[in-house]
């Protein structure tokens, strides 16, 4: 009876006790808290509140209410701007995947050195962007970089390179498909390690040749984890900016002129910071866009 | 549909480590061969050789006429059903068992009536659309059979099929394969660490130990007449008691001398066969079937041995009833109505006609 009635107690009393727990714990989260509103939460809403205004650096601030937003309709550099990001993401998240999954493939695989030439593999996506793209800026020289030399010396015409509007997105992708293919390559190799390994005895028994086994075994088992890297690529194509800066800076002209280099050349060459943040805004909605469809297709085969 | 002969195989990892030292098996078209032993007696590497999954160090192997050495597994014309299902996960059931038939080029509508037929046979047709993630083990291992089957193969390969499900759908798919195996009499190799398995299913099991085959032969063969104390102790649950022990008496009335010094007459149709191991220390064994409760003490083949109970278990239609002889742990089954009780003496009934003499020093049996 004494013990039926203390465990009876000690159930009343534990969650008056678990509530008190919860009025003492509220200022651990303020750290946290104050961290996300300063640098997520307060950048955000002054960016949305900047977008609404005429407001020039040194200059007076005006509410403009959505004309910022109606200006980039007609503004056609704008338009460019995105049609050029689109081009360049779809660039440099097809290439890198498909050179990624293929290298991942080929280290999954034992052979002698595997280990060093991972290493000397994944050693581009360890440089700083900055510094690798003012070295790939010297080699795409077209008098006396080094890149040139190599095609001349195998009796190829040279190229513009970045001083060439059709060449300079090209170009430009890829740099970033030699710094961003070891991403994918070490996600999808993660994936590949994971899987198991029977099927792929079972298959090579069904009479399955190697292309057979990567179409039908690897390729659907390893999908989510190419989709995973094709979400975290897409994302950081869609911003790109140091390699373009520096490269090319948007030129020769707009050619290389992606959103980012627009409104970086808006907000800080321009002064113009309400367009700027309103073209900010824009491209926010952008990139939640293209990683929503990313993620929707990703969703759709994890339940089929 | 064919034979596999399996000629002085070796497999040796990294030079010295011999897996499987050199086994010579001859299997028969239709028959159903089971490989049993204990872990790492290199059933499952003789296996994988034949699929050819695993190379083979030295000797041959043949299929159906041809030797399969150096031919890669997909032309080898064998299935396999493996321990862990080792379905595609991400195919339905109907595609799993069709991916052998499609990557053959095999038309659909043939493809469609096979897999029909296989799903028939196994009774999954309800499933055939179902992913393998949403299957209970029993389905799973069933459609691992069905993609085996429906590729109508020269031989098929079972790798401990059934270790990895709870002991009644074991029971159950044991049964099913049998009658798989009934129907569609293709040449079945069948590996497993159970011998209750091996027996139910093998025309004939193959004993493996270290690499070696201890013996081959039909399940009761194995059982009444074990050639070696592995095969012996390995075949039967619970295993064959074994007993230190002396041939002694005169040449007329031979008998089993135990070490506590019980003395159990050795029946006369078997003094000939004992005739040379007088005076010898020999190994003496008689299964626990053979050690039961008194009865028939008039017939010459029952000895009486006396002992102290144990531990007595009690199984339903029989009672297992444990105690120690000379210091080794020895077990009777008994008829449940048999007052056993711990520490308590009991005088059980060995059946010589059944006992078994080993060589200490070699384990074959005499």
């Amino acid at each position: 009876m004494g013990t039926t009635l203390s465990a009876g107690t000690r159930a009343v009393a534990k969650p008056a006790r678990r509530r008190n727990y919860a009025r003492q714990y509220w200022p651990f989260i303020v750290p946290a808290g104050v961290v996300v509103f300063a640098v997520i939460l307060f950048p955000w809403l002054f960016t949305l509140f900047m977008s609404v205004h005429d407001w020039h650096i040194g200059g007076d601030r005006t509410f403009i209410g959505l004309h910022n937003y109606g200006r980039m309709l007609a503004d056609e550099r704008f338009g460019w701007a995105v049609l050029r990001t689109l081009y360049f993401t779809a660039l440099s998240v097809v290439l890198p995947m498909v050179l990624g999954v293929a290298a991942a493939v080929v280290f999954h695989r034992n052979f002698p050195g595997r280990g060093l030439a991972r290493t000397l593999f994944i050693m581009p996506m360890m440089a700083t962007p900055v510094a690798i793209a003012l070295v790939w800026t010297m080699m795409f020289h077209p008098q006396l970089g080094v890149l040139n030399y190599l095609l001349t010396s195998m009796g190829l015409p040279p190229s513009a390179w970045v001083y060439e509007s059709g060449t300079v997105i090209p170009t430009l992708v890829m740099v970033e498909t030699w710094q961003w293919t070891p991403l994918v390559m070490l996600i999808v190799l993660g994936g590949l390690a994971s899987l198991p390994t029977d099927p792929y005895e079972a298959a090579v028994l069904d009479g399955a040749n190697l292309w057979q086994i990567f179409r039908h075994v690897t390729l659907p088992l390893v999908w989510p984890f190419i989709m995973v890297a094709a979400v975290i690529r897409g994302i950081d194509a869609l911003k790109a900016f140091d390699t373009i800066f520096v490269i090319s800076n948007g030129g020769p002209g707009t050619a290389s002129e992606t959103l980012n280099i627009l409104l970086y050349l808006q907000a800080f060459s321009f002064y113009d910071m309400g367009y700027a943040s309103a073209i900010v805004v824009v491209f926010f909605i952008l990139i939640l866009l293209v990683t929503m469809l990313l993620l929707h297709f990703r969703q759709r085969d994890a339940l089929s | 549909m064919a034979q596999v002969s399996v000629r002085k195989v070796v497999k040796a990892y990294d030079g010295d480590v011999q897996a499987v030292r050199g086994i010579d098996l001859e299997i028969a078209d239709h028959e159903f061969v089971v490989l049993v032993g204990p872990s790492g007696c290199g059933k499952s590497t003789t296996l994988r050789m034949i699929a050819g999954l695993e190379e083979i160090s030295a000797g041959e192997i043949w299929i159906g006429g041809d030797i399969v050495n150096d031919m890669p597994p997909r032309d080898r014309d064998i299935a396999m059903v493996f321990q862990n299902y080792a379905l595609y996960p991400h195919m339905s059931v109907f595609d799993n068992m069709a991916f052998g038939l499609k990557l053959r080029k095999l038309p659909k509508l043939d493809i469609k009536t096979r897999v029909d037929e296989a799903a028939r046979i196994l009774d999954i047709v309800p499933l055939l659309e179902r992913k393998p993630k949403a299957l209970s083990g029993g389905q799973r291992q069933r459609v691992a059979m069905g993609r085996a089957i429906v590729r109508n193969p020269k031989v098929f390969l079972f790798d401990e099929p059934l270790s990895n499900l709870d002991a009644k759908l074991r029971v159950q798919m044991r049964t099913e394969i049998k009658k798989v195996h009934q129907t569609v009499r293709t040449t079945t190799v069948y590996v497993t660490h159970d011998q209750v398995e091996a027996m139910t299913l093998a025309d004939r099991v193959v004993v493996m130990n270290h690499g070696r085959i201890e013996q081959v032969g039909p399940p009761q063969e194995l059982y009444h007449h074990p050639k070696t104390r592995f095969v012996a102790g390995f075949i039967g649950s619970p295993a064959m008691n074994f007993f230190s022990a002396r041939v002694v008496g005169p040449s007329g009335a031979p008998a089993v001398q135990l070490a506590d010094g019980q003395v159990l007459p050795i029946p006369p149709a078997r003094q000939d066969r004992y005739a040379a191991q007088r005076d010898r220390e020999v190994v003496f064994g008689l299964r626990p079937e053979h050690l039961t409760e008194p009865r028939e003490q008039g017939r010459s083949s029952i000895a009486p041995l006396r002992i102290t109970v144990d531990v007595v278990e009690p199984m339903g239609m029989e009672t297992l009833v444990h105690f120690f002889l000379g210091g080794e742990a020895v077990c009777a089954r008994v008829d449940p109505q048999t007052p056993a009780a711990p520490n308590a003496p009991l005088t059980l009934a060995a059946d010589m006609n059944h006992m078994h003499l080993i060589e200490p020093s070699s384990g074959n049996v005499l």
